[in-house]
């Protein structure tokens, strides 16, 4: 497989599901401020923070409101940080790799690209956000039914696999910072608002369901960190996509570099003992995990993309 | 209105021109007897319905070419006729025999003029035609590529004129598009007309494919690397129109579509591409790229569709380009018409297929004649394709011959003429109805350690009325090409 083709897979399985996840922490962020009091004092601000996007904000000269955040994070404008971008950026490498890739998740990737760009900008300032918002998660679930259920377990299937497995990694470790957010901003609160808090937050990665199912049924803060950070069977546990990249790797010649990194990760991923939980090490906690997860794509793009410099 | 749905006698009138199906007092040719039969017996809607399928059956297959137009890339659905074109297999065994001579001889004429320019000493063509050919390139002096072959895929333009007389309208010996359509328009005929094939045996075009990998392989360097060479097709980017044929081709032989970006040339002069395994070597690259945007080292420095030292890795004989950089010297419209001449020069025979007669503006009593008669002539540039840049003298305005009378007095040298040829027709659904539209054929020429010729090639149509413009950028549309044993 070429390297040229091997990159461009891998970044339309990170842009899909970065726009996916794009969707889920607006919309989770967004109810989180429907349920809290304003003298609570969280602002729109810290979801900008959150995403790692604070100087491309502060550089597009929006303003710090509701609908100046959310335009920066969801309609196309300069920046590469808006979910719209994301969208535009997987067409882009999936037009180039339509022979790799099935037929119709191509036609589904260019219909909601088409249908985003007429709908993100009015939903980041109007009503229907809400439902904006879980139509394109709806869309990106179906355009990852077709991948799964189509494309041979070959090269480029695992680069798909580990391009989507390291971004939702990272994207779960912020979801996981938002979380922390409750507790650093009013421990009260939270004891009076908590569970329906965290309720919110395993809403936000669909693993509400799997949570009552498998961990417990009362829904407490430090488990849902757990339950997101280290269970193996969750989907959308960092630790089963760390399982998932490294047998992606395991499949792929010269894996050996990338599954040392994954295996950095790894180590990360210690239940949190509950005793003297502060929010700001689970913040600390999760800064690491997304240095290490860049460090994994760095050895996925020095070992298998072979640029001019790298060659 | 009378539509004239039928085939046959005083109903289909091919207007005095020759039609390929139709002979003069409206019966079916013999090769076209059958076929005249299975589409007469249809109603309007019958074909109509037909036709329907058969551009669906275009879309779900996914065949199609690009437009470039206001900035943006349009992908089009490939237009096909649902009429296949037919040929008696004796005539076919003869212009087959006629191409092979004319790919054997033009090879011999570039490797002479890259090398010891012979036929130029001896006078059979002036030097100065092909001195001052800008597809003459000076980096290619000196080499001769694999079997002495530069051209390795050729797709010849063959036309039919009034008396029935098959020509050569002109050799494309760059990068020659049109292959894959003739595969897919023989694959979407047999799935919509199934029954058709029962009735007739018709040669199959399906091993293109493989005698293109088949010949790649063939002209790979003889210490190519491990015992399979490795072959690649080299692709100016999806942007381009004929990408579909890129992809179509690498796919059907099983080998990398790369672009610039994915080869390196090494410190030791082999080409490597990039791949998640590693560098690895290439041995053969047949390159859908123009020459000068091969190597930005010797040629365009702007070209970013190249390689940085192809040319080097080329010299050296370690690495195979097909078709090799600078066989366009022999597809200039004035070397042209020095065929025959190259034929009896180099293999000691006639033209079995003649050219189209040929008026040189570089001659002074030529230009004379071209100036005079200008208005009953077709004027073309000696170094352009997709018919661009020429004069359809009966089709022009007295101001067009004006300019280009001018052109020609300041460039004779880049310019030839010929007598407006009367195409021949074929039935094509128009509308509801059958009616002649004029085409042309393409067929492709593989020449490696041996010569392999498609069985007919790529008909093209100008689906306008009594016109004779068949590019698909242009409105023209295709036929499947049948090639058809008569006498069983």
């Amino acid at each position: 497989m070429l390297s040229r083709a091997a990159e461009r897979v891998y970044w339309t399985g990170r842009y899909l599901e970065r726009a996916e996840n794009a969707a889920r922490i607006v919309q989770q962020y967004s109810q989180l401020l429907l349920d809290l009091p304003d003298e609570v004092g969280v602002g729109w601000l810290e979801l900008v923070r959150i995403v790692g996007a604070m100087d491309e904000f502060r550089a597009s000269g929006k303003p710090d409101t509701e609908t100046g955040v959310l335009e920066f994070l969801l309609a196309e404008n300069d920046g590469s940080t808006s979910l719209a971008y994301s969208l535009r950026m997987a067409r882009e490498n999936i037009r180039n790799t339509r022979d790799l890739l099935p037929h119709e998740a191509w036609e589904n990737v260019n219909e909601l690209y088409q249908e985003t760009r007429r709908s993100l900008g009015p939903a980041a300032i109007g009503e229907d956000r809400f439902e904006v918002l879980a139509e394109c998660i709806g869309e990106c679930q179906k355009i990852s039914g077709i991948l799964t259920g189509t494309v041979s377990h070959h090269s480029p299937y695992h680069f798909l696999t580990l391009g989507q497995s390291i971004e939702r990694a990272d994207m779960t470790s912020r979801i996981i910072e938002v979380a922390a957010a409750y507790i650093q901003h009013n421990e009260r609160l939270v004891r009076r608002y908590g569970s329906s808090l965290w309720t919110n937050v395993l809403k936000s990665v669909s693993a509400f369901q799997m949570y009552r199912q498998y961990c417990q049924r009362q829904v407490q803060g430090i488990r849902v960190i757990d339950f997101l950070l280290c269970d193996r069977a969750l989907p959308r546990s960092i630790a089963f996509c760390v399982d998932s990249a490294r047998s992606s790797c395991a499949a792929l010649p010269r894996g050996e570099t990338t599954s040392a990194a994954l295996d950095d990760v790894d180590r990360l991923l210690q239940p949190i003992p509950a005793e003297q939980v502060q929010a700001a090490d689970v913040t600390a906690l999760m800064d690491t995990v997304q240095l290490r997860l860049g460090d994994v794509h760095g050895a996925v793009a020095a070992t298998w993309f072979l640029h001019e410099d790298g060659a | 209105m009378v539509i004239n749905m039928r085939l046959g006698p005083n109903t289909y009138s091919a207007g005095g021109f020759y039609d390929e199906l139709i002979d003069q007092d409206g019966t079916a040719r013999p090769h076209a007897a059958r076929l005249a039969d299975y589409f007469s017996a249809m109603r309007p809607d019958e074909l109509v319905a037909r036709q329907r399928a058969v551009d669906k059956t275009i879309v779900d297959m996914g065949i199609s070419f690009t437009i470039y137009s206001e900035g943006d890339n349009i992908d089009r659905a490939w237009p096909l006729d649902i009429i296949p074109r037919a040929m008696p297999g004796d005539e076919w065994n003869r212009i087959e025999a006629g191409l092979v001579q004319r790919v054997r001889a033009l090879n011999l004429f570039i490797d002479d003029l890259y090398n010891d320019r012979r036929i130029l000493k001896d006078k059979i063509v002036p030097a100065e035609i092909i001195d001052s050919s800008r597809n003459y390139l000076q980096p290619c002096m000196g080499v001769s590529p694999r079997h002495g072959v530069w051209a390795n895929i050729c797709g010849s333009d063959l036309v039919r004129g009034g008396d029935g007389t098959v020509y050569v309208l002109e050799d494309n010996l760059r990068v020659p598009s049109g292959v894959s359509y003739m595969l897919e328009n023989r694959n979407v005929i047999k799935r919509v007309f199934p029954g058709l094939f029962q009735d007739h045996r018709v040669r199959p075009v399906s091993e293109y494919p493989t005698s293109l990998s088949a010949m790649l392989q063939s002209i790979a360097p003889p210490d190519a690397s491990g015992e399979k060479p490795e072959i690649v097709v080299l692709t100016p980017g999806i942007y381009n129109s004929a990408y579909f044929e890129h992809s179509y081709l690498a796919r059907t032989m099983g080998v990398e579509l790369v672009e610039g970006g994915d080869l390196v040339v090494g410190d030791d002069d082999c080409v490597y591409m990039r791949s998640i395994e590693g560098l690895t070597r290439v041995d053969t690259i047949y390159r859908r790229i123009d020459d000068v945007f091969l190597d930005p080292e010797v040629f365009r420095p702007d070209s970013m569709l190249g390689v940085p030292g192809l040319m080097r890795a080329w010299r050296a004989g370690n690495v195979s380009l097909a078709n090799a950089p600078g066989s366009g010297v022999a597809d200039d419209k004035v070397v042209y018409s020095y065929v025959p001449d190259i034929i009896r020069y180099y293999l000691q025979e006639d033209a079995i297929i003649p050219n189209v007669p040929t008026w040189r503006c570089s001659d002074p009593t030529h230009l004379d004649h071209v100036l005079a008669k200008l208005p009953e002539l077709v004027v073309k540039p000696a170094n352009e394709s997709g018919g661009y840049g020429m004069l359809v003298g009966p089709h022009a305005t007295r101001r067009e011959h004006e300019q280009f009378r001018e052109l020609l007095k300041e460039n004779p040298r880049n310019y030839i003429a010929q007598p407006t040829l009367d195409l021949s027709t074929a039935p094509t659904l128009c509308d509801e109805s059958l009616e002649p539209r004029h085409l042309d054929l393409r067929p492709f020429i593989l020449q490696g350690d041996s010569v392999a010729v498609t069985a007919g090639g790529l008909t093209r149509v100008a689906m306008r009325k009594g016109s004779l413009v068949v590019n698909s950028s242009q409105g023209g549309g295709s036929k499947d090409t049948w090639i058809v044993e008569v006498g069983h």
